[in-house]
């Protein structure tokens, strides 16, 4: 079944400014599918408008064959969205966080309150469970907002650059978490730039440029229609990154001209 | 039976607590109170009772303070001994209007000095935006739990502000009459016009707040949201000047029918408790009309320009978090070239200047320690000024002292302002950079603080310059800005004796044990800086001898004074400093026998 589609999605700002333009996908229940694409692609502006902050300019988005602003509340229930930046309440301390968040999500008190503590722990959260957000470092911070995620059990995850922060450990596990919650059935949209990982855990992949679809497909195709070994090449060969090694030399010529 | 309703109660409190709604509201409430600084590590986090209690002080201290004026002791004991007759026939109504005028101020005050100060935490913003907007919760429900939270913060504060007062201001006040139903319209009356003078004072701010976010490009709302403050703040502190002045003018005027605009706003909530006192003047039930008019503009001003700005704002939050290129700003790119070749010296003087700067432009917290203190000098000098020009025309030949110094005046708060701003710390976390990037042992930070605070005076000694010579002549102009400036020079040096800081980039004790001396220095320092030499100087200007060698020497006998101080400096006391800790209680000497 289809969870999240998108259909000639675009999106201009201050009405010139064309984000995303005729952006068309379709993300199934036990789908990881990989956002990927350069800086100022149009990549946040699409999550954006999936996640229902932004209204696209032209287009629609359908979640199980219905438009999502029709019952955004109800789309809404079904989310489970990973911002790429973590602006969390300083003041607040890790729990009082998610708290606050399972609360407004409806979720039982007394579960709430066992999912809570028994996530912490799994994050390797508990010992600053009541520490304030603001003395986080972004590591943890990430790991709060990972929680808040999946608390409430989502049927559809959007997760932008979720590794950002993470330490080695925690990125394994997060790896290996949206995996798992491929297998059974959820929707994921996984946006990253670390693209060793996207390899590994999104089934189809969409390269963006310029706010244009470049490339859709399964990462394997991907890499056999670039003629490149690994997904990393393709992207570099798709989006004209340019000659990284050529780029990397004139950046240190410049550091030692005077 | 008591334990039933308990847990009753409980089970009530518990499900209520589980409601979406209601959590979200106790969230708006404690983000308005608890939403500050975004740095949340090492800030001193007053709860939400320990601000009340706060508040609700003054007001019953005040109240207390009163009891010599009201209390029948007192009124017996003035009637008798001190032969004054009039204690006799006291009425309180009447007998209490200046006090009624200073708890009016006085709540009106606190109450929009909470809103300002919780400026930025009122309505939400962009952080709720990405916290909230992507949760299963309507927009709508967002919008009514802030106003809901705002209505009760305002009403909250309202009450509390006055709770001392209210029950000890009639009590004191009324109680020589000895009759209950007296107090009881005492009571009823200085409630009612004290809970909606704070009203008034926290959603007029609010009002502003709305409608510039409404209506204002966000960009240029941020960044002229400080001075909106600043400029508040000082409006707050010259209410408060008021008290001394307007409450006599009401008693002369009650019965010639003046507009109620003409008097400053707490004069309005005075009326309203006079007349509703039955006090029948024209005056007071114009400023009655005023004050209920200015309240319910107030409510609707609010409640409108939050919902304009939450739709246009906070609805739109996720567009306008997009950040367009902007300009390079070359005229200041240009003004810096220009200080680098001739003020600057060296890499350290020409970043940290740049850092200072922008530092203190665009910090808020820094913005409001210089402004607000330069503020206050404008109003002290104001009052100088209107002092000096109603005894008479002050263009006569030669200026008075008083008005000499007044370019005296605001540079001492601003260099003040200055000074305490760089002892307030920027993001700690950030302090690496100069960590890392500079030589502990530089004995610059001082020369760039002081080369800051002499940026911020030369417009001030221009416009000096341009004033007196604009009043008086060229002679006085450029003598007088000489004196000045010499004198800005050396109090700079005063102010910066032993300042090891970069600014903003070191940690501050909270309390030092030399702080109360230090402000009572600085407190004579203002009378010693600005009035002594004036005085000399307007005398040289008609007999030049001996004060003009008077103020040479005072300002030689400075200069050194500065010159030997500076030199006895050690090089473990100029050393650059990142964290400043309390010197220990006790003191450990090593009096170890060392064979």
């Amino acid at each position: 079944m289809v969870a999240l589609e998108a259909q000639r999605l675009t999106k201009c700002y201050y009405s010139s400014l064309p984000a995303v333009r005729d952006l068309t996908f379709c993300l199934n229940e036990g789908e990881v599918l990989g956002f990927l694409g350069p800086n100022g692609s149009g990549k946040s502006t699409t999550v954006k408008m999936l996640t229902g902050l932004l209204e696209p300019t032209h287009g629609h988005i359908l979640s199980r064959g219905s438009r999502i602003e029709r019952d955004l509340v109800s789309y809404r229930e079904r989310l489970g969205y990973v911002p790429e930046e973590a602006d969390l309440y300083p003041f607040l301390s890790g729990w009082e966080y998610l708290e606050l968040v399972g609360t407004l999500r409806g979720l039982p008190r007394e579960s709430l309150q066992r999912k809570i503590d028994a996530m912490l722990e799994l994050f390797s959260l508990a010992p600053h469970r009541h520490s304030a957000i603001g003395s986080y470092s972004k590591g943890m911070r990430q790991r709060i907002l990972l929680i808040a995620a999946l608390l409430h059990d989502p049927s559809l995850l959007i997760f932008d650059e979720p590794l950002s922060g993470l330490d080695v450990t925690s990125a394994m596990v997060v790896k290996n978490l949206v995996k798992t919650l491929g297998e059974q059935g959820k929707a994921i949209l996984y946006c990253s730039h670390v693209l060793e990982v996207v390899e590994k855990v999104c089934s189809t992949v969409i390269v963006l440029r310029k706010g244009r679809t470049l490339a859709y497909g399964p990462p394997a195709e991907l890499m056999k229609s670039a003629g490149q070994a690994s997904l990393e090449h393709a992207f570099a060969h798709l989006v004209e990154g340019g000659d990284a090694a050529q780029t990397a030399h004139s950046i240190a010529a410049v550091m030692s001209s005077t | 039976m008591i334990s039933g309703f308990a847990n009753s109660f409980r089970s009530w409190r518990q499900a209520l607590s589980e409601k979406p709604f209601y959590r979200l509201l106790r969230h708006c409430i404690d983000r308005i109170f608890r939403g500050g600084d975004s740095s949340g590590d090492g800030e001193v986090d007053a709860g939400i009772g320990a601000i009340l209690a706060i508040l609700a002080a003054p007001g019953a201290f005040a109240s207390f303070a009163l009891s010599s004026k009201y209390g029948s002791f007192f009124l017996w004991f003035r009637a008798y001994f001190l032969n004054d007759r009039a204690s006799l026939h006291f009425d309180p109504f009447s007998a209490s209007l200046p006090d009624e005028y200073f708890f009016v101020v006085l709540s009106m005050v606190a109450a929009a000095s909470i809103a300002i100060w919780k400026w930025d935490n009122l309505l939400p913003d962009r952080r709720d935006y990405a916290n909230l907007v992507h949760l299963p919760i309507p927009s709508r429900e967002i919008f009514s739990a802030n106003l809901l939270a705002i209505l009760l913060l305002t009403g909250i504060l309202s009450v509390d502000i006055n709770a001392g007062s209210s029950i000890l201001f009639p009590v004191i006040a009324a109680s020589s009459r000895g009759e209950w139903g007296y107090m009881a319209v005492f009571f009823a009356t200085h409630l009612v016009s004290v809970v909606l003078a704070a009203a008034f004072g926290f959603l007029g701010v609010l009002a502003l707040l709305a409608v510039l976010m409404a209506f204002l490009p966000y960009r240029f709302f941020r960044k002229s949201s400080v001075y909106i403050r600043c400029g508040l703040a000082i409006f707050c502190v010259a209410l408060l000047a008021t008290s001394f002045s307007e409450p006599r003018k009401i008693e002369h005027l009650q019965y010639s029918p003046r507009p109620w605009f003409a008097f400053p706003p707490p004069a309005w909530f005075v009326g309203l408790c006079q007349s509703m006192r039955g006090l029948q003047a024209p005056l007071l039930s114009g400023l009655a009309r005023g004050a209920i008019l200015a309240s319910a503009c107030s409510f609707v001003l609010a409640i409108g320009g939050y919902a304009l700005s939450y739709r246009r704002c906070f609805l739109r939050s996720a567009e306008t978090m997009i950040n367009l290129p902007t300009g390079g700003g070359i005229p200041s790119r240009v003004a810096f070239r220009i200080l680098d070749r001739t003020i600057l010296r060296g890499p350290f003087q020409r970043a940290g200047y740049r850092f200072v700067l922008k530092t203190l432009f665009r910090s808020e917290k820094h913005s409001l320690a210089w402004i607000g203190f330069t503020g206050i000098g404008v109003i002290v000098v104001s009052q100088t000024v209107f002092a000096a020009t109603s005894k008479g025309s002050p263009l006569v030949a030669v200026p008075s002292a008083d008005l000499l110094g007044v370019p005296l005046v605001l540079t001492y708060f601003l260099m003040f302002g200055l000074r305490l701003a760089f002892e307030l710390p920027g993001p700690l976390r950030a302090n690496w950079t100069f960590r890392f990037g500079v030589d502990p042992g530089t004995r610059q930070s001082a020369a760039l603080a002081r080369r800051v605070m002499l940026t911020f005076e030369a417009p001030l000694l221009l416009l000096c310059a341009a004033a007196y010579a604009r009043f008086w002549d060229w002679r006085v102009a450029l003598i007088h800005t000489a004196i000045v400036a010499i004198m800005a020079v050396f109090l700079a040096e005063t102010l910066l004796l032993g300042f090891r800081k970069i600014p903003f980039t070191c940690s501050a004790p909270p309390f030092k044990q030399t702080t109360i001396v230090a402000l009572i220095l600085y407190v004579v320092g203002l009378f010693a800086f600005s009035g002594v030499i004036p005085a000399l100087e307007s005398r040289a200007f008609e007999s030049p001898f001996p004060f003009e060698e008077l103020i040479v020497v005072l300002l030689s006998v400075w200069g050194a004074c500065l010159y030997a101080a500076r030199k006895n400096q050690t090089e473990p006391e100029r050393r650059v400093i990142f964290e400043d800790t309390l010197a220990p209680v006790v003191e450990k000497l090593d009096l170890t026998f060392h064979r």
